[in-house]
Order: C-alpha cells, then structure tokens, then sequence
C-alpha cells in the first residue's frame, strides 16, 4: 500500500482530535474532583489553578464507599462463576448425551434467550418477596443467574471444536463423568469462559436495573447505585459527585486495560449468537 | 496448551467411514451413566424453568387479570389491560420515545460507526490508543455515564455545553434536557457517544475479512475510493450491518438506564421508556396486571424484530453465498 506519509499524518492528527473530543466527559469529571465548587462553576474545562485534594479526602474517608464496593465484588465474582459453571455444565451434558429431549430443552433455551430481562422482572420480584430474598445480596446473584442460558450458548459453540477423541481417550483411562468435566473439559475451553466471564462480569457490575428494584438498605448498595444516590446527596456539590463518579469508574478502567482483547473477541462472539 | 486442540483435525482417511452416532454411544454408557450425563444439564433447565418460562407464563396470566398484589384475588378480565395502556398516556409516552430511541440511535451509530470503522482500520500513528478511546464509553455502566452527561448538559453556567456555546458563540444557556424535542435528542447523543465505537470495533473485525486484491483490483480498474467504498466494502459489509442493526435496535428497545439517569423519563414524559412504564407501575404501583400486559407487549416487539432480523440475515446470506 502507497500512501503518502502527509495523507497518513492528516489521518492520524484529525483521527487522535476526534477521539480527545469524545474524551472530554470524561477529562471533565476527572478534571474537577481536583477543584473547588466555586473554581469549578467559573471555569468546568481549564486545570486547576489550585490543585485541591478535598474532595478525594472527604469521599475516601467515607465508609459507605467501601461498603459498596464489596458489594458489587461479591455478587459480581459468585454471580458471574455461578453463571458460568452452570452454562458449562450444560454445555457439556450436550456433548456426552445424544438424548432428544436435551436437543429439545437446548433448542427451548435458545427461543428464551430472546425473552427480554424486563418482561420477567415483575413476577421475579413477587417471588422473591415471598421468598424473603429482596434486599439481599444473594437474591440478586440468584437473579443474575438468568445469564447462564447466554453462557451456555457461548460455550457450547466454542466446545464442539474439542476433538472428541480427548473425552473418549480420557474415559478410556477410566476418569469418571465429573474428572473429565473438572480435568479435561474445562481447561479446555478456558479461552471462552474468560471471553465469557469479562462479558458478564460487565453487566454484572455495571447493572443499574436490578439493584435498583430488588436492593433497598443502603449498607447493600452497590457501586452504581452509590452513584446514583450521589447525586441527591450533593446537589449543589459537583466535585464531590464527580469524585465519588471517578472512583466508581478505576476499577473500570483497570478492567479495560487489562481485558480488552477478550471484550473485544466476547462482542464478536456474541454479536456471532445474535 | 490448547490454541493446537482448538480445531478439530480432520479425520484420517480411513476412519471417514466411523459414524458420530456410533462414536457417541461408546460414552453413553448404561442408565446410570445415562442419568449421570442428562444431570449436567439439569442447572441450566432448573434456572431455565423458575427464572424464564414460569415468570413469562405469569406475566402472561396477569396481563389478562387485575391482579393488584395488594390484595390475592385475580379476576379475569380479558384485554382490558390492554386496552388500558392504549388510553395512558404515560405507557403510549413510553412505547413512543422508545420506539424513536431505538430507530434513532441505531440509524445514527450505524451512520457513523462504518466511516469511523474504515479510517480506523487504515494504518496510522495513534490507531490503537483512538480505538480505545472511542471504545471505552461501552465499559462503564450506563447509568454512570448518563448521570456524567447530566451535569455536561446542565443549563447551569457550570455546565460545559453551555459554557462553551456561551464562550465561543455568544450563545445563551440552552436548556438541553428540559426542552421536548431537546431532551430527546440529548438521549439519542449520549446513546451514540456511548455505542459508536463499539459497534465501530465490530465492523473493523468484519473490515479486515475482506481481501485486499478486491481493493487492488479495483484500483487498477480506476476507481476511485468513493466507487470502492459503495462497490465493494458496503455490500460486503452486509452481514455486520445485519448484526450490529440488530445489537443496536433490541439494545435500544430494552434502554432503561439511559434516560432514567439523565433525564428521569422528563420532562414530563417525554424520554419515559416502556422498561420505565413496567418497572414504574408494577414494582412502584402494585399495578400488576397493567404492568404485565406492558411486558408481554415488549417481549413480542422484541421477539418480532429478533425473527424478522434473523430473516433478513438469512435471505441476504443466500443472496451473498
């Protein structure tokens, strides 16, 4: 390819200045947890004139925060293993049964996978009040447990390139049903549990719609809704909401930097499913 | 240890013959082995059965009563439900802006991401860091970025559109979200400000399947990068058109956190979504008949587009192949 070094150079200048200004929420929420409410109502774009450290103070000094951070971490790492582990198993009962009715119960899964989260939420909830499971953290996992059908899709695709011979050579040398599951299987397949796993992880996380309607104690809240209650906590505050914003999103941006070739191959396999 | 195991390799010559269905048998085993294999699927059914097919036959039964929850009796009474949301005004609000959310964002993301997709896929210094960039909204939650985009469209002087138009124009405090049609496009903005380069990511991937000699070839037939956009990566892009449409139309019909955070379903109820109506009138009002003829609506809208797309799908693949 011949193209000119001022074409590519144009290219990437007017290409990097795109991206800045689609950048620039996020400079701008960064930007003034370092200023003070008055600074920042004068001038919401430039840098501090005077850095301050106030607004990180105040908000670290907050328990709640924590609070909310643990969490979100645990029904994010029980919810999305739990997902995980049953779409799994399933995936692999459809590689050791030939069994008709498991065609059928797997094609049934496929048409749910089509049933929008919302249009369960009403009936899930009269349920789970019954069950003294609203306002508790593991009612929520067991709610997230609706994303293992997706994973079992995800894995079931990716598991058929298991050459077969692997599983029969292994029961050959008499592993049992669960050691080739444990043994064999799932290091197998482990490039698409991670590609899974960072994509569930995602919602997990970032959900706003299911702690809203079942979380109600704020000692259960979660980091987004730590957010959201931010907001009428400090309305005239802006720096200290966008504080507590900034440090909701770290973990986010960690998680990005470190994930994101699987969030990338999780979108194509995904958008591959429908 | 298992990128080599990750294709099957091809059968030796002479086992061509070796059935799969024989092969299979060999593991199955007797009942008991039988039993054993069909358990690991059992999880999967047993969250299938109480998280989907028992809650959507609820709801189903529901939107035909007038069940409250307040009380335990449910007396049958027809389509009325229906009919109920068809003279409400905050339900028809909330199917409307839904329906103009979804079409809208997805014609303007698709609109963008495909050039953006094009240049991204060119080399150039600073392609991986403007691809992060650009990616990166899709990361965090929704609700997060909604609430962010509150304050940068808050007619306060604090706000940042406004402060801008107001230093570099003259212009004075626009009240972006509390003006009907503004607030509308407001959420449309900040959907594709979260969605373009995602979906722009994805269109790369399908980009870099094509050959290049089809670019080549074109060259040496003259002609110009305008013709072989239209001539060959359009059509070629098909597929990804297919999908990411599809990602982004039932993305857009389930949209809840969006609006909810940056405008609260304002003003009046003018950005109000139909996840907002069912959650609104059946978890807040106890209304859970109304609310679940509001769902059953929803899913088969959702199921309606997600077959017709799949069918779409499938006659461009035959027209392709």
């Amino acid at each position: 390819m011949r193209v000119p070094v001022w074409r590519r150079t144009t290219l990437s200048v007017v290409m990097i200045a795109l991206a800045l200004i689609m950048a620039v929420p996020l400079y701008y929420i960064v930007v003034n947890t370092f200023k003070t409410q008055a600074e920042m109502v004068a001038s919401p774009l430039a840098l501090p004139q005077q850095w301050t450290f106030e607004n990180w103070g105040s908000t670290l000094a907050d328990p709640g925060i924590y609070q909310s951070f643990g969490n979100t971490l645990y029904i994010t790492v029980l919810g999305v293993l739990l997902q995980l582990l049953v779409g799994a198993m399933a995936a692999y009962a459809m590689l050791i049964t030939s069994s008709r009715l498991a065609r059928f119960a797997a094609a049934a899964m496929l048409l749910g996978f089509m049933i929008p989260g919302q249009s369960t939420l009403i009936p899930l909830y009269r349920t789970l009040v019954g069950l003294s499971l609203v306002d508790n953290l593991n009612g929520l996992v067991l709610m997230y447990l609706g994303g293992s059908i997706f994973c079992f899709f995800l894995i079931q695709g990716y598991m058929r390139t298991i050459p077969y011979e692997v599983i029969e050579a292994a029961r050959v040398d008499g592993a049992g049903t669960f050691q080739v599951f444990w043994r064999i299987v799932l290091p197998l397949i482990r490039p698409i549990l991670i590609t899974v796993g960072v994509f569930q992880t995602m919602w997990v996380w970032n959900d706003f719609l299911l702690p809203t309607v079942f979380l109600s104690t704020p000692a259960k809240k979660t980091v987004v809704l730590e957010v959201y209650s931010a907001v009428s906590e400090f309305t005239t505050d802006w720096p200290a909401f966008m504080t507590v914003t900034v440090i909701a999103l770290i973990p986010m941006v960690i998680f990005f930097v470190f994930t994101q070739r699987h969030i990338v191959s999780g979108l194509l396999a995904g958008s591959v499913k429908g | 240890m298992t990128s080599q195991l990750a294709t099957r390799p091809a059968p030796p010559a002479g086992s061509v013959s070796a059935k799969p269905v024989t092969r299979r048998r060999s593991v199955e085993g007797g009942w008991k082995q039988i039993a054993l294999n069909r358990a690991f699927l059992l999880p999967a059914v047993v969250v299938f059965v109480f998280l989907f097919i028992i809650p959507l036959a609820q709801s189903l039964y529901w939107s035909l009563t007038d069940f409250t929850g307040y009380s335990t009796e449910a007396n049958f009474v027809g389509l009325a439900n229906y009919a109920a949301i068809m003279a409400d005004p905050s339900m028809l609000a909330g199917l409307s802006f839904t329906l103009v959310f979804a079409v809208g964002s997805t014609l303007v993301t698709t609109l963008i991401a495909i050039p953006l997709a094009v240049q991204l896929n060119k080399a150039f210094a600073g392609r991986s860091f403007v691809r992060s960039l650009w990616f990166f909204p899709a990361v965090p939650s929704m609700a997060i970025l909604g609430l962010v985009w509150g304050y940068i469209l808050s007619p306060l002087p604090s706000g940042v559109f406004n402060t801008l138009l107001n230093d570099w124009f003259g212009i004075d405090a626009i009240s972006w979200l509390s003006d009907n049609t503004l607030a509308q496009g407001s959420v449309i903005l900040v959907g594709v400000w979260a969605q373009t380069g995602w979906h722009a990511v994805l269109y790369v991937a399908y980009l870099q399947s094509i050959p290049a000699e089809y670019y080549e070839v074109a060259k040496i037939d003259g002609a110009s990068s305008r013709q072989q956009f239209f001539g060959i990566t359009l059509p070629l892009l098909t597929p990804a058109i297919v999908i990411s449409t599809f990602l982004l139309l039932t993305a857009g019909l389930k949209v809840y956190e969006l609006p909810f955070t940056l405008t609260g379903g304002g003003p009046g109820f003018t950005t109000y979504t139909i996840t907002q109506s069912i959650v609104v009138s059946g978890v807040g009002q106890g209304r859970y008949g109304l609310a679940s003829a509001l769902a059953v609506l929803f899913t088969i809208a959702v199921a309606v587009i997600g077959f017709s797309q799949l069918k779409v799908a499938s006659a461009i693949g035959k027209r392709f192949s």
